[in-house]
């Protein structure tokens, strides 16, 4: 049995496949109590389908799940009155209104967190009169994240809420996500904007191919960022015979070191460059460096470099 | 389910408003009817069409009204109701893409499915009913008399093989995602069944057997229903509402 706390995402061993596909392979997760969690991950890496596991729209094949000590058990519904979710798809009934429709999302939900809904709609600027037919692609995408916002729940789980929202939107969703998390609130979000999501996030789970690949604090992934060395190099004939000697002679001494094209991409174990930059002036073969890149990489640089892994 | 109800609601009334409209002409027919039925007996094509004609002579108003009003009218507009009421209740959600916000809302499964169900059972067979209950005060203007019991049983009979297609239409749709698809294949079904039924060698085979005349004319005779017909007919229902609620258990936005 996993542990079932409150405001806690616990899981241990989702697994799910479609198919022959392989949607996620076995997967433990701990979220909470309180803070921001990024689910990172390219389209189709695994962030819906685990998202909707742990809210019992999707069974597992395996593994179980607790969320804010309820555990996922027959249909999800003990977890889904305790947490609140936005979906990542935005079908909506075109023929209702605004506010009708978040009276139909709302179901089930107490009484008073239609008008919470209201409210947070208001500050989106959307017009609830009107029939939802009439809404842009964002303004769907508000709509939904009122909704998730509204219910008195100590977790929520929001799969691309910032999806298709302008600058001026999006600044919106991350102030309320702020508050949000300020009253105490587990959320998990999915995202595949890694600029937006970095600002509000205090941990990072990416996900890739149905496999979480790094979970850890924003303060670690960022110092992770700052310690990749990037040393670019001309092509000429037995380049990347030459670049995989070397960067099998770095593994050793770095956290990690992999090869792009012409690239030696090096994740350095602390914040010196010194050593690594010595050693690569002793590779026989590569030739001179043409560029060096240290300490500028974004998260999504992170990623992709790493991993090679487009996050965004 | 506001907005579900709302328009099941109106499917509803639209069904009871054609029913009657089919209704009403048909019974007001009847003394003309009656005075050339042998001409009618001359023109008819088939030897079970005959069959038929000879039947409501002998069973009289009784056996005309239940021919027109059920065996006629609601085993064709009743079953193009219950087809088009059941197909949409998931696949058409699924359809539309909103079958996620309809789940992810903090309510069971078996309950939403429950009332969807039960929202849309009611919408094929009370409008049946209602049409039934008009059905004396229509003949009194011809002067005929009919009462009540033997058409409301007949009522309940008809109503039973309507929920049995309803009920499979939508177990159907718990396991798809087309609502079109289950509608023209129940549709073809249906008219596959009704061209059985004329076909003299093969007409025992058809499920409108269920619902003819001389089943009617059973019923009126019996003062009720025969559990050799509505029990089947009963547990064909309960079996594919429980398949149901079991296939939905495990569906996937």
């Amino acid at each position: 049995m996993v542990e079932a706390a409150a405001g806690k995402i616990v899981a241990r061993g989702l697994t799910r496949r479609f198919g022959s596909k392989l949607a996620l392979a076995p997967t433990d997760l701990d979220v909470g109590p309180g803070g921001v969690t990024g689910l990172l991950g390219p389209n189709g890496s695994g962030k819906t389908t685990l998202m909707r596991m742990l809210i019992g729209l999707t069974k597992p094949d395996a593994g179980e799940a607790s969320v804010d000590g309820a555990a996922l058990e027959g249909d999800g519904l003990a977890i889904r009155r305790r947490c609140a979710y936005a979906p990542g798809e935005i079908a909506l009934y075109g023929e209702l209104s605004g506010a009708q429709q978040l009276e139909f999302l709302l179901r089930g939900r107490e009484r008073d967190a239609h008008a919470r809904a209201e409210d947070y709609a208001r500050r989106f600027e959307l017009p609830l009169e009107r029939r939802v037919h009439a809404y842009s692609h964002g303004m769907k995408r508000q709509l939904l994240f009122a909704a998730a916002l509204a219910p008195q729940v100590r977790v929520r789980i929001l799969d691309e809420p910032s999806e298709g929202l302008d600058p001026t939107k999006r600044g919106v969703l991350i102030e309320l996500l702020r508050e949000d998390a300020a009253r105490g609130t587990t959320i998990l979000l999915s995202s595949h904007h890694l600029g937006e999501v970095d600002r509000v996030c205090q941990r990072f789970v990416f996900i890739h191919g149905g496999k979480v690949i790094a979970n850890e604090s924003a303060e670690s992934t960022a110092a992770r960022a700052r310690r990749l060395l990037r040393v670019a190099y001309a092509p000429h004939a037995g380049l990347a015979q030459a670049l995989a000697r070397a960067a099998g002679e770095l593994a050793p001494h770095v956290r990690s070191a992999r090869v792009r094209d012409t690239e030696l991409l090096v994740e350095l174990a602390d914040d010196d460059p010194r050593g690594v930059l010595e050693r690569l002036t002793r590779f026989d073969g590569v030739g001179a460096p043409t560029a060096l890149e240290f300490g500028r990489a974004s998260l999504q640089e992170l990623y992709r470099d790493l991993y090679g892994v487009e996050a965004c | 389910m506001i907005r579900w109800l709302n328009s099941t609601l109106g499917r509803g009334i639209g069904f009871f408003i054609v029913l009657e409209l089919m209704l009403v002409p048909a019974v007001l027919y009847w003394p003309d009817f009656s005075k050339h039925i042998g001409k009618f007996r001359a023109l008819a094509p088939l030897p079970v069409m005959r069959g038929i004609i000879d039947t409501l002579e002998t069973g009289g108003a009784f056996a005309y009204v239940t021919g027109q009003h059920f065996f006629k009218g609601c085993n064709t507009l009743g079953v193009a109701a219950a087809v088009l009421l059941s197909v949409g209740a998931v696949a058409g959600e699924a359809h539309r893409g909103t079958l996620e916000i309809f789940l992810a809302r903090p309510v069971s499964r078996t309950r939403l499915l429950t009332e969807r169900y039960v929202e849309g059972a009611l919408a094929v067979c009370l409008p049946v009913f209602a049409s039934t209950l008009t059905i004396p005060a229509l003949l009194e203007h011809i002067g005929e008399k009919l009462t009540y019991g033997p058409l409301l049983w007949s009522a309940l009979h008809t109503n039973l093989l309507l929920l049995a297609i309803y009920s499979l239409g939508f177990f159907l749709s718990t396991l798809s995602r087309t609502p079109l698809a289950i509608a023209f294949a129940l549709l073809f079904f249906t008219i596959l069944q009704f061209a059985l039924y004329l076909v003299e060698r093969v007409t025992h085979w058809s499920l409108f057997r269920l619902t003819d005349v001389e089943r009617f004319l059973e019923i009126q005779k019996r003062g009720g229903l025969d559990p050799k017909y509505w029990l089947p007919l009963a547990g064909v229902s309960l079996a594919l509402y429980i398949a149901s609620l079991r296939a939905f258990a495990r569906r996937t936005p």
